[in-house]
């Protein structure tokens, strides 16, 4: 968790301190939580460093709006591209075209995890002959399922087996002009034969997080989950959506909706049970399936997406699985749900988000060549990485999620190299003998600053990377400025670096001298009135944790759910 | 023991792959030679060293062609009466089960899901009222008084042997994948009971399991009859019964489980047709409640010759990991009851029944860990109190289902149930240093209501941990 980095790096090491970073989202889920959770400052205006925005947001206000250098947003510009149901089916197809166009054909044969798909009414006539050849050689068995476009978690789903169906849907549309328009569909092939646990089908929410499409940088996050429908699955019975759609929505408006563990195994179990029933072999090869299926996906769109350095994306892609393991793509959100039904599922999508924050680097800390950060690990950098040979996986997607001691371990790591650098700059700055006039010119800057609120103004003096010696100082000048409660915040910050401190060798002198600057900053610059909210937002954070018992032992631990789920009783 | 068949057992020889290997050796060996006597056979045989093969094809033959009888009489007398008033004494449970759940259905804002018609406390309750009695007939035991909870003359095999029969798993390590592959060639060419137990007693990859079993059972090539005979009894289902009930309320526990809660439907299902199901008296390895027809009770004894008791399911549970064919998993179910968990719920001094089992245990405990064991009686809190749930669920619960399996894989081995002795000594082991803390019954129940994780191997290793 990112409370590791606030605990091993000092504050003075930091370029870019989490006390000044401003977020704004109108989400009030997850997503606010683990915002908060990193002690950002929530704004309501556009100064701010990271926006989780809506993806409606991004089509009507992105293209009006200047996005200042240091400001992070979560979405593409067109990632429509990929999240759009008929979009992603047309990208896919065309990049396996034109795969086989340049010969490739073995990459192009790997395109074959979408099922067959027809846009309507576009493409209603080429449908409908493939409908009539299919039931000619006897394979109309296998029904269809039609997808209105732009609407998510299962809203007009409908799987039909005879042509009359759809020819009936689409009379109604002829006599509603107005929603001919707003209303098309994609109908595709449906799978017959999905995998069944218990009788039930279900299907796989992956999250990939995407920071850059050139190159492209992929993060892949190793816990998911496995979504059961709550009635048997039925292959006559295609009118009772409960059985063959595994959404939550849907599946919450059923009658035996199973409310303490959400109808949902994380990927882990459902690892285990694949593991125990089919062998070690074929489910490492299907996981692996998978990872490659997610890069392929983004791979088929990334010289679509406008590549924006203040964008990334969080992905969540919906994965079947069919009798015999293969993976079949059903669809990529952009927006994943990040509502919790249970506890852990709360725990689960705060840490995701925190990660994601981490991989993010709002503060600057990461190197950027970090290969695991949290629960995601890096699988894509341009190209797809792969994993050693004599490695025991072919993908860390769905193995145990060690992101708390693995967070733990590189925040340890980062803060010594943070510390290293920030001492290699102190030692430099004295040997310049410069010092007092540096400082003269930092207080001036100072004064500028505290005229200007906007982040971009503070940001001009910031170099992404540490190490340029006088902007590094102007930086712990002004987190001393918006530090709240110094006094208190500092004594605890001390105590809990005290290990660092034997590593770090900072000049006393220069430490002293700091301090001192930092008192006197907080006592001009905050008002007795800013002093108070600063008070109050700090004691939310700290109460609003609702199932902080439960992820601390999850994370210590690495335990079951089952086991959590007694303790919680 | 049942006459042998000789048209019967040419059949099942011919059934198996052995067999005809075999035969077409023989027939290769004796160049078409018309008349063959056993003598030649003999000699043909020593010839090409498949001796040893052929006995073991023919007595297995043998073995399967014999069968094994319900076990309805125990040979200790007082057992026998015993097993009659245990019998008695479930029915008057399950008429209480009955007036409660009437009343629940008139009131239905008190509704109580703990309703069941008996449960492993009840079970040890009841194997505790044995000391009394046999202290009573055999005087020799009022003069020595144990600290044991159990302390009835029943023949036992020796705790040593069983300690050393188990120590090789402590060796067990993880093996690579060429001879995982090796394994899986051999399951699937083995036909042999005892080949295969010394797979089981081994290693069984995972994904090879669900054969394996099935072999074991002589299922691998009956799935249509199994698939048919589902079929009846889910038909039969139709009709409720009051006993369907009390399996609806029992899956509860099983839905709050993360491992589980998906199959529960399944395991429902497979739990009504388990008492519908006519076959499992003749199948049973141990009558487990003498059918006494009582007078004025509403009640009798399901199909399959006993009660359902609480968590039933669990046993049905980790087998929804071998199969997705809900069939496959009835029957590996079924055989699992029938061979091995009906004894831990027996009423009986053979070796594998539950009282047989606790002894051993009380033994081992007492005479490797005296002083845990003594703290234990001193609080209020036997040995036997403790392990109790886990010996009769098998660690159903308390360990994750590829280590259910484990165990599985060793009472399969083993053909025995010795396996959980070693595994609750072990898991006495594990929390000694906390137990030895505990002041009272309620510190060691918090012990247990803690986080904890245990392993198979991890307990083993514990069991012989001085």
């Amino acid at each position: 968790m990112s409370e590791y980095f606030r605990k091993y790096i000092k504050k003075e090491h930091y370029s870019n301190h989490y006390s000044n970073l401003k977020f704004k989202t109108s989400f009030r889920n997850c997503i606010l939580e683990a915002l908060k959770r990193r002690q950002w400052k929530e704004v309501e205006g556009d100064d701010w460093d990271i926006m989780w925005a809506e993806k409606e947001w991004i089509h009507e206000v992105m293209d009006h709006t200047h996005l200042q250098p240091n400001q992070k947003i979560n979405h593409f510009r067109n990632h429509y591209e990929l999240t759009r149901k008929d979009l992603m089916i047309k990208n896919l197809k065309r990049f396996k075209r034109n795969l086989e166009r340049e010969n490739k054909m073995e990459e192009a044969n790997n395109y074959n995890f979408f099922p067959q798909t027809f846009h309507l009414p576009s493409e209603y006539p080429i449908f409908c002959e493939e409908f009539k050849r299919q039931s000619q050689n006897g394979e109309s068995k296998t029904p269809w399922i039609m997808k209105p476009i732009g609407k998510s978690q299962g809203k007009g789903i409908f799987i039909f087996n005879k042509i009359q169906s759809i020819s009936q849907w689409k009379n109604t549309l002829r006599f509603n002009q107005e929603a001919q328009q707003a209303e098309s569909y994609i109908v595709q092939k449906y799978i017959a034969d999905p995998l069944l646990i218990g009788g039930k089908k279900f299907d796989m929410r992956i999250y990939l997080l995407c920071t850059s499409y050139q190159p492209l940088t992929l993060y892949l996050y190793r816990t998911g989950f496995a979504r059961f429908t709550h009635h048997r699955y039925d292959n006559e019975d295609i009118s009772n959506t409960y059985v063959h759609l595994t959404n939550v929505a849907i599946q919450k408006t059923s009658d035996n909706y199973d409310e303490k563990l959400g109808g949902k195994w994380n990927l882990q179990t459902l690892k285990l049970f694949l593991m125990t029933k089919f062998g070690q072999e074929k489910v490492a090869e299907t996981f692996y399936n998978i990872q490659m299926l997610m890069i392929r996906s983004l791979q088929a769109v990334q010289k679509i997406i406008i590549n924006d350095k203040h964008c990334f994306e969080l992905y969540g892609f919906d994965i079947l699985l069919d009798a015999s393991l293969k993976p079949w793509l059903l669809e990529v959100n952009a927006s994943p749900s990040m509502t919790s039904n249970t506890p852990i599922d709360f725990e689960l999508k705060c840490g995701l988000l925190d990660d994601v924050f981490t991989i993010i680097d709002l503060e600057k800390v990461l190197t950027g060549n970090e290969e695991q950060i949290g629960g995601f690990d890096l699988v894509c950098k341009g190209n797809p990485i792969k994993l050693p040979l004599n490695s025991t996986f072919t993908t860390y997607l769905g193995s145990f999620n060690n992101r708390q001691q693995q967070l733990k371990k590189i925040a340890k790591s980062t803060a010594l190299r943070l510390a290293q650098t920030y001492q290699e700059i102190q030692t430099k700055s004295v040997g310049d003998g410069s010092k007092n006039q540096k400082e003269k010119e930092e207080k001036e800057k100072q004064q500028q600053r505290s005229t200007s609120k906007g982040p971009q103004s503070m940001q001009n003096g910031i170099n992404n990377k540490i190490g340029m010696q006088p902007k590094q100082n102007s930086i712990i000048k002004r987190n001393g400025t918006n530090l709240p409660a110094l006094g208190t915040l500092q004594y605890k910050t001390n105590v809990k670096r005290q290990p660092l401190q034997n590593a770090v060798q900072v000049q006393p002198a220069q430490i002293q001298q700091i301090n001192s600057n930092k008192k006197i900053n907080e006592e001009q610059t905050l008002t007795p009135n800013q002093k108070l909210q600063q008070l109050t937002i700090d004691n939310k954070l700290s109460t609003f944790q609702p199932y902080k018992q439960q992820s601390q032992y999850n994370d210590v631990m690495g335990m079951s759910n089952r086991n959590l789920q007694r303790n919680e009783e | 023991m049942q006459q042998l068949d000789n048209q019967e057992i040419l059949m099942k020889l011919k059934a198996s792959k052995q067999f005809w290997d075999i035969k077409k050796k023989i027939k290769q060996g004796f160049n078409e030679q018309l008349k063959i006597g056993v003598n030649d056979i003999q000699k043909f045989a020593q010839s090409c060293e498949i001796e040893d093969q052929l006995i073991k094809l023919i007595s297995h033959i043998l073995k399967k062609s014999k069968k094994r009888e319900t076990l309805k009489e125990d040979q200790i007398e007082f057992l026998n009466t015993s097993k009659i008033k245990w019998t008695e004494l479930l029915f008057k449970n399950l008429d209480i089960v009955h007036q409660k759940t009437k009343n629940q259905e008139e009131d239905d804002t008190n509704t109580d899901s703990k309703l069941y018609i008996y449960d492993e406390k009840n079970l040890l309750a009841f194997l505790q009222t044995f000391k009394q009695q046999q202290s009573n007939s055999l005087y020799q035991n009022v003069q020595f008084q144990s600290n044991k909870l159990l302390n009835i003359n029943i023949p036992l095999k020796s705790s040593q042997s069983i300690l050393d029969k188990y120590q090789y798993l402590l060796l067990q390590e993880e093996l690579q994948d060429d001879k995982i592959n090796k394994i899986r060639k051999q399951i699937e060419n083995e036909h042999l009971d005892i080949e295969l137990e010394k797979i089981a007693q081994n290693f069984v990859p995972n994904g090879e399991r669900c054969l394996l079993y099935l072999k074991y059972f002589e299922f691998d090539h009956q799935e249509t009859v199994i698939q048919q005979n589902f079929a009846k009894l889910q038909k039969e289902c139709s009709n409720q019964l009051f006993y369907d009930e009390l399996l609806e309320i029992d899956g509860h526990e099983i839905s709050e489980d993360t491992f589980y809660f998906v199959f529960q439907e399944q395991i429902l299902t497979c739990l009504k047709c388990f008492i519908r199901d006519k076959t499992i008296k003749e199948n049973i390895r141990i009558q487990l409640q003498s059918g006494l027809k009582k007078e004025n009770t509403e009640f009798q004894l399901p199909v399959a010759g006993f009660f359902p008791f609480k968590n039933i399911s669990k046993y049905v549970a980790p087998i929804c990991y071998l199969s997705t064919k809900i069939h496959i998993i009835y029957a590996l179910f079924k055989e699992f009851f029938c061979r091995y968990f009906c004894f831990l719920h027996s009423i009986s001094s053979e070796n594998n029944s539950i009282l047989a089992l606790c002894m051993q245990i009380e033994e081992i405990v007492s005479t490797r860990s005296p002083k845990l064991f003594h703290h234990l009686k001193v609080i209020g809190s036997d040995t036997l109190k403790l392990i109790m749930h886990q010996l009769v669920y098998c660690f159903i619960g308390d360990m994750d289902p590829p280590h259910i399996l484990t165990i599985y894989d060793q009472i399969i081995g083993h053909d025995s149930l010795e396996i959980l002795i070693i595994l609750c000594v072990g898991f006495l082991n594990k929390y000694k240093p906390k137990l030895l803390l505990a002041k009272n019954y309620e510190n060691v129940q918090q012990i247990f209501s803690e986080l904890r994780e245990d392993k198979f191997q991890e307990l083993v290793q514990f069991a012989y941990k001085q």
